[in-house]
C-alpha cells in the first residue's frame, strides 16, 4: 500500500484534529520512500540493499512553538492519534476549522525522471561498477583497493496544510561514490570522489565512469607527493567548486532564520547592512535542474526558489521556514526541509554558491607572496554564535612568490565567518557547482550542494607543523 | 496483541519466508523505539515531539550471495513483497563465501538483556524538570542572550533471530537533559556552551530529587568563561584534553582497529597486533557487562556474545574489531563487530591536578571540525579552550588548530585523569599529552 495515498476529506479530518487545541497552523507530510544500493569491493559486486519505508508526519504550530508526531501506520485510528498528540503544543480548547477548499500547487519539474529507478534492475547497474573498477585499476599500477557504491532513492511526498495548500512531489536521488587506495614503497594513500544528482536511471552514463576514474586517480596519486604544511596565519586561495563549503559553514548556517529568530546568530542584527566587500553576491538556490540540493517544493508546501542572501556585499535575506517567516513578517523562502516524515522541518540550505567575479584565477594566485591554495575539502563545521567555522583540507598547494609549488594535504583551516567575508579581497570568474555527495547534518541529514568561483582570503589560520 | 509480540511474530514470519523464498540462511532483527522530546527556549515550550518507530532488518544469504533489506512495514504482504525484490537482487550478485552467520560457539545464548527503567514518567514531570532547568539561569545574568533546554527519553527494544537458532532480545531506556546557553561576547560574537546529563533511569537527570538542577547553570558558566577569546602563538605545547571531548582523539584509533579499515588496508594500525602502538600510560578495556552503564550489552549486531577484553594494554595493541565477515576475509578469528563500553584507565585526578602536572600549556575543551587520515594517522583539528599558566587557567583561546599523527600523539600521552563521564559508552577521562603542535598567530 502506498502510504502517500490520502483523500481530501481524510486530510481535512486530520488537520481539524491537529488544530483542536487552538494551534495556528497544521500540516500533514505523507512519505513513501524506496532505497537501493549495490557495493563493489575487492573486484566483485557482492552486496545489495533493498529498503523501503513510509509514514505520516503531523506538525502543529502555535506562535513559534511546534508540536510534532508521526506514525508509520496507515490505519486511520493511528493517524488520528498522531494528530491529537501533535495538537498538545497548544493548550486551548478552540476548534479551528480548516478551509473547505484546498488548492493544489502547480509545480515545475526540476528533476524529470526518464528512467524510474524501480524499473532499473541490478543487472543494469552492476556493469557500471565493474567498468569503473577496471578503469581505475588499469590506470595506475599502485592501485590496491577500490570500493564503489551506487545508490538510488525515490521519495513520494503528499502534503496538505491548514492554509489549503496541497501538493505532491516525486524526488529521485542518485549517488555514486568511489574510494581508491594506492600503495607505493610501503606508503598507502586513499581518496574518495563522488557524484550525486536528482535523476533517474539516466544517471548511468559512460562519461560518468571516465570522469570519476580520472578524478580518483589524480586525487590519490597527488597525496604521495603532498605533506602537511607549516601552520599559521596566511592568505588562502580557495579553488573553484567545492570551496563552496566556505559559504555553507562560514555564513550559510548563520543565515538560517531559526538561529536568527532565537538571537543566536552572529548575523542576527545585520539585515540590510554591509557584511562583505562590494561585488560579492551569495545565493541559496533550489531551482537548478537535476541538482542534489534542488526542490520543486520544500517540505512545508512552499515552492522551491532562488534566494539572494548577500547582494553586492549587503545582507538581503535570511533562509526561512514558515515559522521564522511569520516571525519576521516576510514570505517563506522555500528552505523548510526535513530528513523524512520522522522529522519536523527546519530552515536548511539547498545549493549555496557565490556569483562570479571578473578576474582569472591565475591573478589571485599571482598576488600571493606566501600562502596556500586549497582545492579539496571535507568535514565542515561552524559555531553559530561565535561565528568560528572550520573545514578540513584534503589537498592543495603552497603558494610561493605567486606560483603553486609544493603539494599539501591533511590540514584544517579555521576562521571567523564575518571576519573572513570581510577579508575576501578578490573573486575569480570561474564559478563551478560541486556535484559531490554533500550532506548537511544540522540535527537531521539533508542533501545539499555548494559551489564557488576561486576567491582570495587575505588571512586564515591554517593547521600544520610549527 | 501487544506491539512487541506482534513484531516478534513478524520477525519469525520474515525468517520463515526468507528461507521459503530461497535464502539458505537468514538473520532478522526487529527494532521498536518509543521516544519523547520537549524543548524549552527561555520561558516557553518551543517543541513537543513523540514518536513510535518499528522496523525489520533482514540479512539474506542466498546461493552463496549476500544482501540486506529493511522496512518499517510489518504486515505480511509488505514483508513478502520486500523479500521477493531483495532475493531477486541478491541472486544477481557475485558469490561471497566469507558471508556467514555467527558460528554457534560465539553466539549469544543467554537470557534477554534488560537495561531499562520500569514504568513511565508523566508529561507534567518532564515539563517540570525542563522548565526548572531553564529557570535556574533565565533572567539571572545580563549577559545571557538565550537558554535552550532539551528533555529526551527513549525505550528501545531489539529482537534478533537467525536460521541457525539465534534468539536474543534486549530492552533499554535512556533519559537525558541538556542545556545550551548563548551569551554576549565581544563585538557581535555570541559564544555558547552546553551541558548534558543522562542515564538509563530518570534519576540520572534529577527526576525524583529535590536538589536544584545545575545543568543550565554549568552551561552558562562555561559560555561566560569563553568570552573574548584570543589566539596564542603557534608552537609545541603540552595539552590537556577535557573528558567530554577526549573521545574525538580516540575515535580514529578505534576506526583503525575496525575490520573494514584493516581489510581494505586503510588503517595506520595494519599489521600492528601485538606491537606497542601507544604510551605505556594507555590501557583501554572493552567491558560490556557493567550493568547500568551506557554501552552495556550482551550481544552485538550479529548476535555474537560480548566479552570483556583489554584492547590496548600499557600501549600494546591486543585486539582488532572483527565481525564474522572481516574475520573470514582476513583469515583470522572473529572478535566482536565494535566496542561496547570502553574504559580508559586513569588515576591522576581531575583537570586541576592534570594542570598542576602540566604547569604551562593548552586546555582543550572543544574541537571545532577537523579530520584524521585513517591510512596514515595524520590529523588536524580546530580547537577551543584555555591557555594555562603555572597550573592555572589564564585566558580563553579559539581559532587554533592542533596537528599531528595519531601514533605520535598517543605515544605522547603522559597522564590520564580519573574523571571519566559515565554518561557515555566511551568513558574517557581528561588526558594530558606533551609536545603537540598548535597553529595560531
Amino acid at each position: 500500500m502506498d502510504l502517500t495515498t490520502v483523500n481530501e476529506m481524510d486530510s481535512q479530518k486530520l488537520l481539524n484534529l491537529a488544530l483542536r487545541k487552538g494551534g495556528d497552523y497544521a500540516d500533514l507530510y505523507f512519505e513513501q520512500s524506496s532505497f537501493h544500493e549495490i557495493l563493489l569491493r575487492d573486484g566483485e559486486v557482492n552486496v545489495a540493499g533493498t529498503h523501503n519505508e513510509g509514514g505520516l508526519g503531523i506538525r502543529v504550530v502555535k506562535g513559534q512553538n511546534t508540536g510534532y508526531a508521526f506514525t508509520e501506520s496507515s490505519l486511520p485510528s493511528d493517524r488520528e492519534e498522531a494528530a491529537k498528540t501533535a495538537s498538545y503544543i497548544a493548550d486551548g480548547t478552540v476548534t479551528v476549522k480548516t478551509p473547505v477548499r484546498i488548492a493544489t500547487l502547480k509545480l515545475p519539474d526540476r528533476y524529470r525522471i526518464l528512467s524510474p529507478w524501480e524499473e532499473v534492475s541490478p543487472q543494469e547497474k552492476m556493469p557500471f561498477l565493474y567498468q569503473l573498477n577496471d578503469r581505475i585499476f588499469s590506470a595506475d599500477k599502485r592501485v590496491k583497493k577500490v570500493t564503489a557504491r551506487l545508490s538510488d532513492s525515490t521519495s513520494r511526498i503528499t502534503f496538505y496544510n491548514s492554509l489549503g495548500v496541497h501538493c505532491t512531489d516525486v524526488r529521485p536521488l542518485a549517488s555514486l561514490s568511489v574510494t581508491c587506495l594506492m600503495e607505493n614503497n610501503g606508503q598507502r594513500e586513499t581518496a574518495t570522489a563522488s557524484r550525486s544528482f536528482r535523476m533517474g536511471g539516466e544517471f548511468l552514463q559512460p562519461d560518468l565512469i571516465e570522469e570519476l576514474a580520472a578524478e580518483i586517480i589524480a586525487r590519490t596519486s597527488f597525496l604521495f607527493r603532498a605533506r602537511q604544511p607549516v601552520g599559521g596565519e596566511m592568505p588562502v586561495v580557495m579553488a573553484a567548486g567545492s570551496s563552496g563549503i566556505l559559504l555553507h559553514e562560514a555564513v550559510g548556517h548563520a543565515f538560517e532564520a531559526d538561529f536568527v529568530r532565537k538571537n543566536m546568530s552572529i548575523f542576527s542584527d545585520k539585515m540590510g547592512k554591509r557584511i562583505c566587500p562590494k561585488g560579492i553576491t551569495v545565493i541559496d538556490d533550489g531551482t537548478i535542474p537535476g541538482n542534489r540540493g534542488s526542490l520543486n517544493v520544500d517540505d512545508e508546501g512552499v515552492p522551491g526558489q532562488k534566494t539572494y542572501m548577500v547582494t553586492d556585499g549587503i545582507l538581503t535575506s535570511f533562509l526561512h521556514d514558515r515559522i521564522s517567516a511569520r516571525f519576521f513578517q516576510v514570505e517563506p523562502t522555500g528552505n523548510g526541509r526535513r530528513e523524512s516524515f520522522r522529522h519536523m522541518p527546519l530552515p536548511r540550505m539547498r545549493t549555496t554558491y557565490m556569483e562570479n567575479g571578473t578576474d582569472p584565477e591565475k591573478e589571485l594566485i599571482a598576488s600571493v607572496k606566501k600562502g596556500l591554495y586549497v582545492d579539496s575539502f571535507s568535514n565542515g563545521q561552524v559555531q553559530i554564535g561565535a561565528g568560528d567555522f572550520t573545514f578540513y583540507v584534503k589537498s592543495g598547494y603552497l603558494i610561493e612568490n605567486g606560483k603553486l609549488t609544493r603539494p599539501i594535504k591533511d590540514t584544517n583551516i579555521i576562521g571567523n565567518g564575518p571576519q573572513t567575508l570581510a577579508r575576501i579581497t578578490d573573486v575569480a570568474n570561474n564559478g563551478i557547482i560541486d556535484n559531490g555527495t554533500w550532506t548537511c547534518g544540522k540535527e537531521q541529514s539533508c542533501a545539499v550542494s555548494c559551489g564557488m568561483p576561486s576567491v582570495l582570503i587575505s588571512s586564515l589560520t591554517v593547521g600544520g607543523h610549527v | 496483541m501487544k506491539e512487541k509480540e506482534l513484531l516478534e511474530q513478524m520477525c519469525g514470519y520474515a525468517l520463515e519466508m526468507s528461507l521459503k523464498k530461497g535464502a539458505k540462511q537468514a538473520r532478522v532483527t526487529a527494532f521498536r523505539d518509543v521516544s519523547n522530546g520537549l524543548t524549552v527556549l527561555n520561558d516557553s515550550l518551543e517543541r513537543i515531539q513523540n514518536a513510535v518507530e518499528s522496523a525489520l532488518m533482514i540479512h539474506l544469504f542466498v546461493e552463496g550471495r549476500f544482501g540486506t533489506c529493511s522496512t518499517n512495514r510489518t504486515d505480511p504482504a509488505g514483508i513478502d513483497k520486500l523479500l521477493d525484490d531483495a532475493i531477486a537482487s541478491v541472486r544477481l550478485l557475485a558469490p561471497d563465501n566469507c558471508r556467514t552467520l555467527v558460528p554457534s560457539v560465539l553466539r549469544y545464548e543467554g537470557s534477554p538483556l534488560y537495561s531499562a527503567h520500569r514504568g513511565e514518567i508523566g508529561t507534567a514531570i518532564k515539563k517540570s524538570r525542563v522548565f526548572d532547568c531553564v529557570a535556574s539561569v533565565h533572567g539571572k545574568n545580563p549577559s545571557l542572550i538565550s537558554v535552550t533546554a532539551d528533555y529526551a527519553d527513549y525505550r528501545r527494544w531489539v529482537h534478533m533471530v537467525d536460521s541457525a537458532g539465534l534468539n536474543c532480545t534486549s530492552e533499554e531506556t535512556w533519559y537525558s537533559l541538556s542545556a545550551e546557553c548563548s551569551v554576549r561576547g565581544k563585538g557581535d560574537k555570541r559564544p555558547s556552551d552546553w551541558n548534558y546529563m543522562g542515564g538509563i533511569k530518570p534519576g540520572a537527570i534529577g527526576i525524583g530529587s529535590e536538589a536544584p538542577c545545575r545543568c543550565a547553570v554549568n552551561a552558562l558558566e562555561r559560555a561566560l568563561a569563553k568570552r573574548d577569546p584570543r589566539k596564542t602563538a603557534s608552537g609545541k605545547y603540552s595539552v590537556i584534553v577535557e573528558n567530554r571531548v577526549a573521545s574525538t582523539l580516540l575515535g580514529p584509533v578505534i576506526e583503525a582497529m575496525s575490520g573494514n579499515a584493516l581489510q581494505q588496508q586503510n588503517s595506520f594500525l595494519l599489521n600492528k597486533l601485538g606491537e606497542r602502538v601507544a604510551s605505556p600510560v594507555l590501557t583501554l578495556t572493552d567491558d560490556p557487562h557493567r550493568k547500568g552503564n551506557p554501552g552495556y550489552r550482551l550481544f552485538d549486531s550479529e548476535g555474537m556474545a560480548t566479552v570483556k577484553r583489554t584492547i590496548i594494554d600499557a600501549g600494546r595493541l591486543n585486539l582488532y574489531f572483527l565481525n564474522t565477515y572481516y574475520a573470514n576475509k582476513m583469515k583470522m578469528n572473529p572478535t566482536i563487530s565494535s566496542p561496547s563500553l570502553l574504559l580508559l584507565k586513569g588515576g591522576h585526578g581531575d583537570v586541576a591536578s592534570l594542570a598542576g602536572l602540566m604547569k604551562n600549556g593548552i586546555f582543550v575543551t572543544g574541537f571545532n571540525g577537523g579530520n584524521c587520515n585513517t591510512a596514515t594517522g595524520d590529523f588536524s583539528y580546530g580547537i577551543e579552550g584555555f591557555f594555562v599558566q603555572d597550573g592555572q587557567i589564564a585566558y580563553p583561546i579559539n581559532e587554533m588548530v592542533m596537528t599531528g599523527n595519531m601514533t605520535d600523539l598517543w605515544n605522547q600521552l603522559t597522564a590520564a585523569g580519573n574523571d571519566a563521564l559515565t554518561t557515555s559508552s566511551w568513558q574517557i577521562p581528561s588526558l594530558l599529552f606533551e609536545s603537540i603542535e598548535f597553529a595560531g598567530i
